[in-house]
């Protein structure tokens, strides 16, 4: 297995509902620990709910950037339970 | 001179509407002979799929949802019932199973989406569903007519999927038919997300949550469906969790359709890279995408897919006028929810606006139920006028005369100052 780490942007501007969210878990559960994942948002509830999500999953946020019109918000993967 | 093919793959709501709308606006062009619409339709029967949710939980006769294709489409639109096999973009032909190549000057791809319960270890044997057919939501109504205890689970077993507010509907729709029974307090429901709340969307989460604290009806956040054990009865997750169930209610994964797949013209899940506003795929300024089929991180529904026609038509429309007026879609939804004993909200909004928190009323269930009876109408394409009331302008000019807005303003202003310098 490579232990190359993974960068992925995944830009989820415009979307409320489902929600940006949505994006985010498609691309966690291709990703492997260690890897970085960037989620562009509008969506204002976008911060808290990765917040929550990556404390779940034991992943963490390690940026948060509000850019112009949109956050950016920087995840690493964490250990996967599965 | 030979007449311009538009080929429509898909009929679903987004490709009929596409079809009908087309030839309303286009229609001496057809009559002249130089437009020609193809629609490509794998079945002869067209399902209402919101009607799912009544067969499966209030046990309606499947039979009464479907209408055949041919009779919703207008007479001067060549219906072709064959299986699309291949697109080519680059060629632009489309390959048919049985007829073989189509060439086409304008395509529109409305193949929708496939929910796929084989793509999580051990969904397909152990979980019943309401997305893949009218038959098997038949089977729900059949298990919960069986139970008289017990727990039932409803999971969200991938995202996206058709439909944002129809798991949250099937867990009050439960709630309603076991308390009707007089065995709900024998009957655990529990509502497995891989959200952090019971409804993606935070204001319109907020009502729900409360409603099921009300209906008892309790919620599992962050689960990602893994895989499914049926002969523990029990489901995982990725986040290192699991819940043990009797009757295990799910939302499959879905996925673009397999034709975008096995053409490599989507993205990993199948899902068709497509511009938001004007609705054209990636790269490509004579092909179409609408619906479910789009990458668009939107509600997948029927009535995006309505709206998006809409633009998709006007857009094909001047392209073959060469008016060179170019639409956008403001990306309005709007999907009833209901939550059981005769009520319902509607979850409204658009890219820029998320949608809002209201309270549950029986006008709208009852807007709801109207919009059913109504909706094979609809798809004529002759009631646009009603939506327009009702939604607002959900397109919007994006170009004119084929200059964006900001040009033709810049213009308008240099003539402005011309006239002016003349005058003087």
């Amino acid at each position: 297995m490579s232990s190359e780490i993974n960068r992925r942007v995944i830009d989820a501007r415009g979307s409320f509902c489902p929600g940006p969210i949505t994006e985010l878990f498609k691309a966690y559960r291709e990703a492997r620990e260690g890897d970085v994942l960037e989620l562009l948002a509008t969506d204002p509830a976008a911060k808290s709910d990765v917040q929550a999500w990556a404390k779940k999953t034991g992943s963490e946020v390690i940026g948060i950037v509000e850019e112009q019109g949109y956050i950016r918000i920087i995840i690493k993967v964490g250990k996967k339970a599965r | 001179m030979s007449p311009k093919n538009v080929l429509i793959i898909g009929s679903g709501t987004g490709g009929t509407l596409t079809a009908n709308l087309l030839s309303k606006i286009l229609k001496n062009k057809i009559k002249a002979g130089s437009l020609k619409i193809t629609l490509i339709s794998e079945s002869n029967r067209h399902y209402f799929q919101p009607a799912n949710l009544d067969v499966a939980f209030r046990g309606a006769d499947p039979s009464r949802y479907y209408s055949d294709v041919s009779s919703l489409v207008k007479p001067k639109i060549d219906v072709v019932y064959d299986r699309a096999a291949q697109i080519d973009l680059s060629n632009r032909k489309v390959k048919l199973a049985r007829r073989g190549p189509v060439s086409y000057d304008y395509l529109v791809i409305a193949t929708g989406s496939v929910a796929e319960p084989e793509a999580v270890p051990g969904l397909a044997e152990a979980s019943l569903n309401f997305h893949t057919s009218p038959e098997n939501a038949s089977e729900i109504w059949r298990a919960i007519n069986r139970i008289n205890s017990g727990r039932i689970l409803v999971v969200i077993a991938g995202v996206p999927h058709k439909c944002p507010p129809s798991p949250n509907e099937a867990a009050f729709l439960l709630d309603e038919y076991f308390r009707k029974r007089g065995i709900r307090e024998k009957v655990e429901i529990k509502f497995i997300t891989p959200y952090g709340r019971a409804y993606p969307a935070h204001d319109v989460s907020e009502v729900v949550e409360e409603l099921f604290r009300r209906r008892n009806i309790e919620v599992v956040t962050f689960f990602n469906l893994e895989s499914v054990d049926q002969g523990r009865r029990r489901v995982y997750s990725y986040e290192g969790e699991e819940h043990a169930y009797d009757l295990l209610i799910s939302v499959p994964p879905h996925f673009g359709a397999s034709v975008v797949r096995s053409s490599g013209i989507g993205d990993r899940e199948g899902w068709i890279p497509t511009d938001r506003n004007d609705m054209t795929v990636l790269d490509y300024d004579d092909v179409y995408a609408i619906g479910d089929a789009t990458n668009i991180p939107i509600s997948k529904s029927g009535v995006v897919a309505h709206l998006e026609s809409g633009v998709v038509a006007y857009n094909i429309a001047s392209e073959i006028d060469g008016s060179g007026d170019r639409y956008g879609y403001n990306g309005r939804i709007n999907c009833p929810m209901e939550v059981g004993f005769k009520k319902a909200i509607f979850i409204n909004g658009t890219y820029d606006s998320p949608p809002r928190k209201q309270d549950p009323s029986m006008v709208k269930y009852l807007m709801k139920r109207l919009f059913a009876r109504f909706y094979w109408n609809v798809l004529s394409g002759d009631f646009e006028w009603m939506f327009n009331l009702y939604f607002g302008e959900t397109k919007y000019l994006l170009k004119t005369r084929g200059l964006a807005l900001h040009e033709v303003r810049r213009e308008a202003g240099e003539a402005a100052e011309t006239v002016q310098e003349e005058l003087q």
